[in-house]
């Protein structure tokens, strides 16, 4: 065991608060934990060119692919230290660099990598992917997908909808999850992955509000949406194990991401409590604000333990097969705990909106409060993650 | 970053595992808990053979010289099988901090004896509150001639019955903060003005009342400096929470997989009960708690053994470690059902130790203070 951070590692950190300290206004504190939103739209693309120019961006992509190749550890530091400092722009709405790319290298033709991976690496609006995933009668029980792609020639020609499809308002491409075998035995079995250039005719993007108005889902419908072959990725049928790769690389992300913002919200709510008062007493001086921000602090290093060791375990050449579920799980509770927690301390400002004045710590908690039953639903919910790992790490047999 | 241990240590984890699994069945567990003793002298004497009261002492003391983090993956292993006897006691306790603060003649006469299992030791420190905290130490000791007298008491000291020595944490005089003139006492736990009561605990561990009526140490039994001992405690109760939290570890893992395999061979409604979903999500609930335990675990072992400040990491474990192994427990009892509930099951073992071991080496209060310092609340 040895839990040191490297030269690398330590200096890569420091850059990253240099960075946010040149780039970012003074005290800026998010709240979301990924840019699904795309608010402003230009400000985020031009940190993602910035983050591309510093070779940050797909850091550990092969260099050929625009990355240089760094560790997993690097990484896993790098997506910290963005959520920490809440610098926009690090994921260009999340399916481009954390799993459309990866998975390219593993299962597209070198093709598609050059036409596809630069336009990500380089950080432009021609690199932001969206992904068609659940559709209304396929959520958890995914396999039960109806969108439907036919051969047509050179073509495929697709049709069908999906839903709470991320960023797809902001999206050049769609990493997308079709039916292509509709009497295969087993539901999973006839399932293809396409590339579908959002420009298309026939797509059409209705936005889906959350519970605040706020705008990371949509509506994407196909009509007789027309692909080339050559935009089908790895081979037909065998989508699944694709997927189930993306979904992987997902989870893992979440674990780094989330520690990084919730760190920042510990602190923040630590400074607060410390010059805050009521009925003479500082709120940090009270037990009951001690324990809660000591418990959120245990989880917090949970959390970050969890983080470092998937990525060592994916650094040793291992498939972690339960552990990307762990680390969704755990990741999800704490931003709960942070919300609840934060809340409990920003008392009565906890219900003030966001973006006014009024909200204090720049309306983080009342973000993590707002997002954070998004974000657990998302990439997996905890039962279906909860599952996997009775299941996979613990030999259960299946329950569905 | 490494997140696995070296082939040596998964060897001693091995061969412990091994041993443990031959000499400290359960029903050895529950025989030793109505022995006087506690604990089987053959297989004490087993240990010692082994090497294991040795393991970190040095070779000239009698030792193997390895290392704390090997210590703990022992330790990990005696908690799985609920080892019971003095051996936490003897060596977490008492053999590290001889080690660290005792002066070569103490060393030289005492170390080389708990290598070769031939003394047992115990650690007096908590008084009636149970707070392990230097205001809470009221035992006096007064200087008389080339002697120290001691009155007072303490109370949950573990298996003081059996031991030869007590380190003891009494005061010696008055300061400005309560750790000021704390001095800590070797003290021969046969002598005559020394009375252990049983105090008796739900986990059959062997806990007692030591109370001192007039007792008379010589004044050069004393570990580290008159009135400047509290540094010491604060030494022994750090190792301490880092071991009991390898205990706990090792506890909590033993009660995962036997509720882990109960749900795969318990039938109802024709099916393994573990095909329900309720109880594999309860199960994946309990192996993110053990996974919790082990990883926080192994970050302050490891800071502990490459002499880094842990003090908070140490916290962090050990407050985890208390909450998480209490819910386990519950958790799998509920997932056994009726025949968890039982004497005749092994989970009951577990259960009942989960108090001792949550307030041993400093209760969550505690330790959640040492975080909320740290994050400068």
């Amino acid at each position: 065991m040895d839990f040191r951070l490297g030269e690398k590692e330590l200096a890569l950190k420091e850059e990253i608060r240099k960075f946010a300290e040149a780039e970012l206004p003074p005290d800026l504190v998010r709240n979301t934990v990924i840019d699904g939103e795309f608010r402003d739209f230009e400000f985020e693309i031009s940190m993602s060119r910035k983050l591309a120019q510093r070779g940050w961006l797909v850091m550990s992509w092969p260099e050929k692919y625009g990355g240089r190749s760094a560790s997993l550890l690097e990484q896993t530091i790098y997506e910290m230290e963005i959520a920490y400092w809440g610098i926009p722009g690090a994921w260009m709405g999340i399916s481009g660099i954390q799993w459309v790319g990866p998975c390219l290298m593993m299962f597209g033709t070198e093709e598609q990598r050059e036409r596809y991976l630069p336009l990500i690496a380089s950080g432009q609006k021609d690199g932001v992917w969206c992904t068609g995933y659940s559709e209304p009668n396929a959520g958890s029980d995914f396999a039960n997908i109806r969108t439907r792609a036919l051969r047509d020639g050179d073509d495929y020609i697709i049709n069908g909808q999906k839903v709470w499809t991320s960023v797809a308002h902001r999206a050049r491409w769609c990493w997308v999850a079709v039916r292509t075998n509709p009497n295969a035995a087993k539901k999973h079995h006839g399932i293809s992955i396409f590339i579908v250039d959002m420009k298309s005719p026939g797509v059409t993007v209705n936005p889906i509000l959350n519970y605040y108005g706020r705008h990371h889902f949509n509506e994407v419908f196909f009509d007789n949406v027309r692909v080339p072959a050559s935009n089908l990725v790895g081979e037909e049928n065998k989508g699944w194990y694709y997927l189930m790769q993306s979904l992987a690389f997902e989870r893992r992300s979440i674990a780094p991401t989330t520690y990084g913002n919730l760190k920042r919200i510990l602190e923040e709510l630590a400074r607060y409590a410390g010059q805050t008062e009521y009925e003479g007493q500082l709120l940090s001086k009270n037990p009951v604000v001690r324990a809660k921000l000591a418990d959120l602090a245990i989880d917090l290093e949970v959390l970050k333990m969890f983080a470092f060791q998937l990525a060592w375990r994916i650094s040793q050449g291992q498939i972690p097969v339960y552990e990307s579920s762990r680390n969704k799980i755990m990741g999800d509770d704490l931003m709960r705990q942070g919300a609840i927690i934060g809340a409990d301390i920003l008392g009565i400002y906890s219900q003030v909106d966001p973006d006014s004045e009024w909200a204090k710590l720049n309306g983080a908690i009342q973000g993590a409060y707002l997002g954070f039953p998004g974000q657990a639903i998302a990439a997996g919910t905890a039962e279906i993650e909860k599952s996997i790992i009775a299941q996979f790490r613990l030999g259960l047999p299946k329950s569905y | 970053m490494e997140f696995s241990f070296t082939e040596e240590q998964d060897m001693l984890r091995m061969s412990a595992k091994d041993f443990l699994a031959k000499e400290c069945p359960k029903a050895r567990v529950r025989e030793m808990a109505k022995d006087e003793r506690g604990y089987d002298p053959q297989v004490w004497h087993r240990m010692a053979e082994l090497g294991w009261m040795g393991l970190v002492l040095p070779e000239e003391y009698g030792g193997t010289g390895a290392s704390f983090m090997d210590l703990v993956i022992l330790i990990e292993e005696m908690g799985r099988n609920i080892l019971p006897g003095p051996f936490f006691s003897t060596v977490a306790l008492c053999a590290l901090p001889l080690l660290e603060y005792g002066s070569s003649e103490q060393k030289t006469k005492f170390l080389p004896q708990i290598a070769k299992g031939e003394a047992m030791w115990t650690f007096g420190l908590a008084e009636s509150s149970g707070k392990h905290k230097a205001s809470e130490v009221k035992l006096r000791a007064v200087l008389k001639g080339t002697n120290y007298v001691l009155q007072g008491h303490k109370l949950f000291v573990t298996d003081a019955h059996v031991a030869d020595y007590i380190l003891v944490v009494g005061r010696t005089g008055e300061g400005e903060r309560p750790e000021d003139g704390i001095t800590l006492f070797i003290v021969d736990a046969r002598g005559p003005n020394v009375k252990m009561e049983a105090i008796p605990t739900i986990g059959g561990d062997r806990q007692f009342k030591v109370s001192f009526d007039r007792a008379v140490v010589p004044k050069d039994s004393i570990l580290g400096k008159i009135g400047n001992g509290w540094h010491i405690a604060d030494f022994i109760l750090q190792r301490a929470a880092v071991l009991k939290c390898a205990e706990m570890s090792g506890a909590c893992q033993a009660v995962l997989d036997m509720t882990s395999s109960y749900a795969k061979e318990r039938i109802q409604f024709d099916r393994p009960i573990g095909s329900f979903q309720a109880i594999q999500h309860k199960l994946a609930d309990m192996l993110i708690d053990v996974e919790a335990v082990q990883y926080l675990l192994y970050q302050a072992a490891w800071g502990v053994s490459v002499s880094l400040p842990s003090l908070w990491q140490i916290s962090a474990a050990k407050a985890k470690a208390n909450e998480a192994y209490q819910r386990i427990c519950m958790e799998a009892i509920a997932a056994h059902g009726a025949i968890g509930y039982t004497m005749d099951h092994d989970i009951g073992l577990y259960y009942r130790r989960v108090k001792a071991a949550q307030f041993a080496a400093g209760d969550t209060d505690l330790h959640r203070e040492v975080i909320a310092a740290e994050l400068g609340l």
